[in-house]
């Protein structure tokens, strides 16, 4: 008995041996369906041995059922390897013949654009928030004592001349320049006092250098022991955050009516380091902003205590930082909205 | 203004300026130097030389070959003039130096070596128009430089000089900056002078506020020659231009010393007397640039016993103007009100020298000096002696003051520790008179400084520009708890611009103005909430006319230049005020956005067709824009009419009863009289209102515990049945447990009876307590479909 069981078994083996041989051979899906009915078919010797377990003795029935059971599974596990191998093979062979040109564009969403003046003023309100500043906005139509009386430039004041105006009325006009907001925001405020007031401004001036709008970040810090070098500091500090830490500074006396000192705020030019260019016609500076002392007269008229309080103001013209930080040289673009300008930044 | 360093030296004592330090000293104490130009670089290598002798050229009729003396040298020139004799002094162009643009060189002319050139005056660029060659006299030394030798070998510098300081308006005043900047001594001559009793010429001041002083002279029998070259040179780099020497002497003399100076023809003079007043009602005067000019009693004149002979500052009469025959002149030197010359000189829109200096009110100490000046430098120049003494009529007024400096006050503005010394020092530098006392100064004002020298901040301001702002340094503000940031409307706009940029939009700003014409092309007149425009009374031309109030006609302004660019496909917003005339002095200014869509959508994908922006695109983005900044809010569009709209395709936006603003289509009409052919819409909100209602967060929403279930239904309708109607009728026929209802198809067209539509709505129900049963929700949809069928005859879509 354990003879027969044994030669059974030798066959089994060697019927494995042969079907790892022929699976070695398959090359495709068909070739391992032909396999299968060799080795699993009804006439294979694992089906047949298991047909023929009836008519063995009992004792011998769970020993060559269990035998040839362990078999069977062997091959048909070997054969699903195979088929999911096969399978991969196919499906890889599918994928392989998608092909997209993937240097086509994509489909992106249209991204639009803010306004170079809007962008440069983010960043100088940005630059001033981290320094502690707050935001203010004043009306585009100004009183006249806003815009000049207070500001320490009464009627026939020569520095008028300077500011060519758009008159609503006799006493009304479009603001000249954002400085109405230092006097409005003294009215209503006690120091300490640290705002700026971005906003349009309008002069009755129309020609290659001239627009009759632009726009100017306004300042203003006053505060019990604020002086000139707290003046320096600060707008040092800003002008090399907006055009490099490498850039040098300089400050030269001026006149406004409403400040002394007065003073205008240069910086070395970037194209030629300073030795003087054409973009800053050979001076090697370039004028970026007008600030000073607030003038006593001005806290007169909203009264501050001129010998207590001492601040200082400035003002901006954006459209002079745009040009110079990012290379454009005409003034009226600005205003042109030419798509192919606009869609640059 | 335009000054020369030679012409500067003139007044200091000192042999060399030199020209960076002297732009550098000057720029950096606040009178800017625009431009520096070395203007004797342009004659280099042009020498004086003499014409020895001259043949005409063997090969050329008009032609003539001439030796040279150079000093050096005796040079071969062939030469092209003829008005030339032998012996003639001529400036000579060595090889090597430029004329105008031109190179000069060694070369052959004809067979005839020419070894360089003989110039003219246009060659040299010192007149327009000159005939041969420049023949100079016997003051020229042969081989000398003729830079040099003429004046020429100077450097003109311009400045800005800032209206508070009309003294620097001057050779003189600038004179005075660089020697307390340098530490020069001056050099300004002191002259004597006696004042004439007013016997026989009378000045009379009808107003001393209008004219504090009248100083005259009267020259008798001055023999006309033309202007030496040298003054002719520096009025030339000053920008004035030469005529007569009598013209040019008062030229000169106010470029020194910043007085102005007219001369009256005497004998032209209809008395002799000069009234100083204000000018009659209808009178006229020609001034001598040959207009006729109106005056009324605002305005201040010079006159005669007759009538008025010059606009007082401004500019003197035609009459008596000097000409060819005039032997005896009245030299006027006199001071006006300030204010008063400038609203003068604004209201006959006429400018002078004079009167850019007048309106900055200059010292009336000058006028006497000014005379003396004149007449020192017309001796000079003719031999004449003026015996005649000065009439003078002034009514002095207070012109010095003391004001005391503190150290401490320095400290204070500038933060810096300038000693006293070095403050009393500087001012001293400035001519300044000042006593040390302590820690503090008392300096006595002086009359050329009093306008602009009022208080001891003004000398703070002094002492820190002399000194150098660069000189101290710079410190950051002590710390102080102060909260910077955006306020919260602020911020809204920010994020709201980040937004619209980031579906696509690009920002365009606008001039805030608008014409006339432009008003009536989008009919605006018609519209209350836009008609009531803000005017400018003094617009630069009639597109400035008025402030806009609404933000349409610049955008679409926008669009049809970039049509014209061949940009046509537009997607633009703006974010601007706009002006409303208002009960009260100040108008209404209002924020608003603008949004204006033509053209092509940006075809985001080469794999489907074009599609052109539509009512439904330009609704969408406001829809985009509300669901951002009010979560879980319905925008509305009621139909409204507007005449810039069409007039079915147009409406009033709104949020919860908060009305937003307007969007529509364009009126064709509009857009085809400005020649744009493709549809146009436009939407305007109002952001004040849009924003103030914003609720600071959103609340989180629980995520719901039990599955929804989605239903699809499709509708036919009659075309006119709105679709916020059967939403409304949909929401109000579900019970609680429809969440949400989402259109998802429109047809129209051959598969649906003429007339109807189909609607297809996506409708989700859930409950919150427990998991939807199919039952619920089909007796749900049967509620609706019935309300639908009742109401809107609406039939289910099969
Ligand atoms: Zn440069």
């Amino acid at each position: 008995m354990d003879k027969d069981v044994n030669k059974l078994v030798n066959r089994l083996e060697e019927e494995f041996q042969n079907f790892k041989k022929d699976l070695k051979e398959t090359t495709n899906l068909k070739e391992l369906e032909k396999l299968k009915v060799n080795y699993l078919g009804k006439k294979s010797l694992i089906t047949t041995t298991l047909k023929n377990i009836g008519s063995l003795p009992n004792d011998l029935k769970p020993v060559v059922g269990k035998n040839t059971n362990i078999y069977r599974k062997k091959i048909q596990a070997s054969l699903d390897q195979k088929v999911e191998f096969f399978e991969s093979l196919e499906f890889d062979k599918k994928l392989r013949k998608e092909k997209i040109d993937l240097s086509l564009p994509g489909k992106k969403p249209e991204l639009g654009s803010k306004n170079i003046i809007t962008q440069v003023i983010e960043e100088i309100e940005e630059i001033f928030i981290g320094m502690g500043f707050k935001i203010a906005e004043g009306p585009e139509v100004e009183l006249d004592y806003y815009n000049f009386e207070a500001l320490n430039t009464p009627e026939d004041h020569p520095a008028r001349s300077l500011h060519d105006t758009f008159f609503i009325s006799d006493d009304v006009l479009l603001r000249t320049h954002t400085s109405p907001m230092q006097v409005r925001y003294m009215e209503k405020y006690q120091p300490p006092i640290n705002i700026i007031v971005p906003g349009k401004v309008y002069r009755r001036d129309y020609d290659v250098s001239h627009t009759p709008m632009f726009t100017q970040i306004e300042g203003l810090v006053v505060d019990k022991d604020i002086n000139f070098k707290h003046l320096k500091w600060t707008l040092e500090t800003v002008a090399r955050k907006i055009f490099g830490r490498d850039r040098r500074v300089r400050f030269r006396p001026h006149y406004f009516p409403f400040t002394e000192p007065s003073a205008e705020m240069d910086v070395s030019c970037k194209i030629c380091d300073g030795k003087g260019c054409r973009v800053c016609s050979g001076s090697g500076w370039l004028e970026i902003l007008g600030a000073g002392m607030v003038d006593p007269n001005v806290y007169k008229f909203v009264g501050y205590d001129p010998d207590e309080f001492t601040g200082f103001a400035f003002g901006i013209g954006i459209e002079r930082i745009c040009m110079l930080k990012y290379g454009i040289n005409d003034l009226r673009a600005f205003f042109e909205n030419d798509m192919r300008f606009i869609r640059q930044f | 203004m335009k000054i020369t360093l030679n012409w500067l030296k003139d007044f200091l004592k000192i042999k060399e300026l030199n020209e960076e330090e002297v732009a550098d000293l000057l720029t950096m104490s606040g009178t800017e130097v625009k431009k520096s130009e070395d203007v004797g670089a342009r004659f280099k290598d042009i020498v004086i030389g003499q014409v020895n002798e001259f043949s005409s050229h063997p090969n050329a009729d008009k032609l003539s070959v001439c030796k040279v003396n150079v000093g050096d040298n005796i040079l071969n020139i062939v030469c092209g003039a003829s008005n030339f004799k032998k012996n003639d002094i001529v400036p000579v162009a060595l090889p090597g130096s430029k004329v105008g643009d031109l190179k000069i060189r060694r070369s052959k002319i004809r067979g005839q070596v020419s070894e360089g050139m003989m110039c003219s005056e246009a060659e040299l660029g010192l007149s327009s128009d000159s005939e041969g060659i420049m023949i100079l006299d016997g003051n020229y030394k042969i081989g000398k430089s003729f830079a040099k030798s003429a004046g020429l070998d100077d450097v003109i510098m311009e400045l800005e000089i800032t209206p508070n300081r009309p003294d620097c308006l001057s050779i003189i005043g600038i004179a005075r900056e660089l020697s307390a900047l340098k530490d020069i001594e001056l050099n300004i001559p002191d002259y004597n002078y006696s004042l004439e009793k007013e016997n026989n010429f009378n000045i009379e001041i009808k107003d001393y506020n209008l004219c504090p002083r009248y100083s005259a002279k009267i020259f008798s029998n001055v023999p006309r020659i033309e202007s030496p070259q040298w003054l002719k040179n520096r009025l030339i780099f000053c920008d004035v231009r030469p005529s007569d020497l009598i013209v040019d002497l008062t030229n000169y003399v106010m470029l020194e010393t910043g007085q102005p100076l007219h001369a009256f023809d005497k004998d032209l003079l209809h008395s002799d007397k000069i009234i100083v007043r204000r000018a009659k009602k209808g009178e006229k005067i020609r001034t001598i640039d040959d207009n006729n000019r109106d005056l009324n009693p605002e305005m201040l004149v010079i006159a005669d016993e007759g009538k008025a002979v010059a606009i007082a500052g401004i500019m003197g009469g035609k009459q008596t103007e000097i000409n060819q025959n005039t032997k005896n002149f009245l030299l006027e030197s006199a001071n006006f009100n300030g204010p008063s010359i400038m609203r003068t000189s604004k209201k006959l829109g006429l400018r002078s020298e004079a009167s850019n200096r007048f309106e900055k009110q200059i010292d009336p100490y000058l006028t006497i000096f000014a005379i003396k000046r004149f007449q020192v430098l017309l001796e000079r120049i003719t031999g004449h002696k003026e015996n005649a003494k000065i009439y003078d009529n002034f009514k002095k007024t207070k012109r010095n003051r003391n004001i005391v400096l503190r150290s401490s006050k320095i400290r204070q503005v500038l933060g810096e520790d300038i000693k006293v010394g070095v403050a009393s020092e500087i001012l001293s530098g400035l001519q300044i008179d000042n006593k040390v006392k302590g820690k503090n100064l008392e300096a006595n004002i002086p009359s050329f400084r009093y306008e602009d020298l009022e208080r001891e901040v003004d000398l703070v301001e002094e002492v820190a520009r002399i000194y150098g702002f660069n000189k101290f340094g710079s410190e950051p503000p002590a710390a102080k708890q102060s909260m910077g940031g955006y306020s919260f409307y602020q911020k809204k706009i920010r994020q709201l611009r980040d937004s619209l940029r980031d579906i696509g939009l690009a920002e365009v700003i606008n001039y805030s103005f608008i014409s006339q014409e432009n008003f009536d092309k989008f009919n605006l007149g018609e519209e209350e909430e836009f008609n009531k425009l803000v005017k400018i009374i003094n617009p630069i031309n009639e597109d400035f006319q008025y402030l806009r109030s609404i933000l349409l006609p610049a955008m679409f302004k926008t669009l049809e230049d970039n049509v014209k660019y061949k940009t046509s496909d537009i997607a633009i917003f703006e974010v601007s005020k706009v002006f409303e005339k208002s009960g009260k002095k100040l108008p209404i200014e209002k924020n608003k956005l603008g949004i204006l869509l033509s053209g092509r959508k940006e075809q985001k994908s080469w794999d489907n067709g074009v599609e052109y922006y539509d009512f439904y695109d330009l609704k969408g983005m406001l829809e985009y824009i509300v669901e951002k900044f009010y979560p879980n809010k319905d925008l509305k569009i009621k139909a409204k009419e507007y005449k810039f709209f069409h007039p079915t395709i147009g409406g009033l936006a709104n949020i919860d009863g908060i009305d937003l603003g307007i969007i529509g289509k364009v009126h064709p009409s509009i857009c085809r009289g400005l020649d744009i052919e493709q549809d146009v819409y436009y939407l305007e909100i109002n952001l004040d209102n849009f924003i103030k209602n914003i609720k600071g967060f959103k609340n989180f929403m629980p995520i719901p515990r039990y599955p929804s279930i989605e239903m699809d239904i499709a509708i036919v309708v009659d075309i006119n049945i709105k679709h916020d109607d059967i939403v409304q009728l949909i929401k109000e026929s579900g019970t609680g447990i429809l969440k949400n209802i989402r259109l998802f198809d429109v047809y129209q067209g051959k598969q649906i009876e003429e007339g109807k539509k189909s609607m297809a709505y996506s409708l989700t129900f859930r409950r919150e307590d427990k998991t939807l049963k199919d039952r619920e929700v089909e007796i749900e949809i049967k509620r609706i479909l019935s309300n639908l069928s009742k109401k809107f005859n609406a039939k289910l879509r099969e």
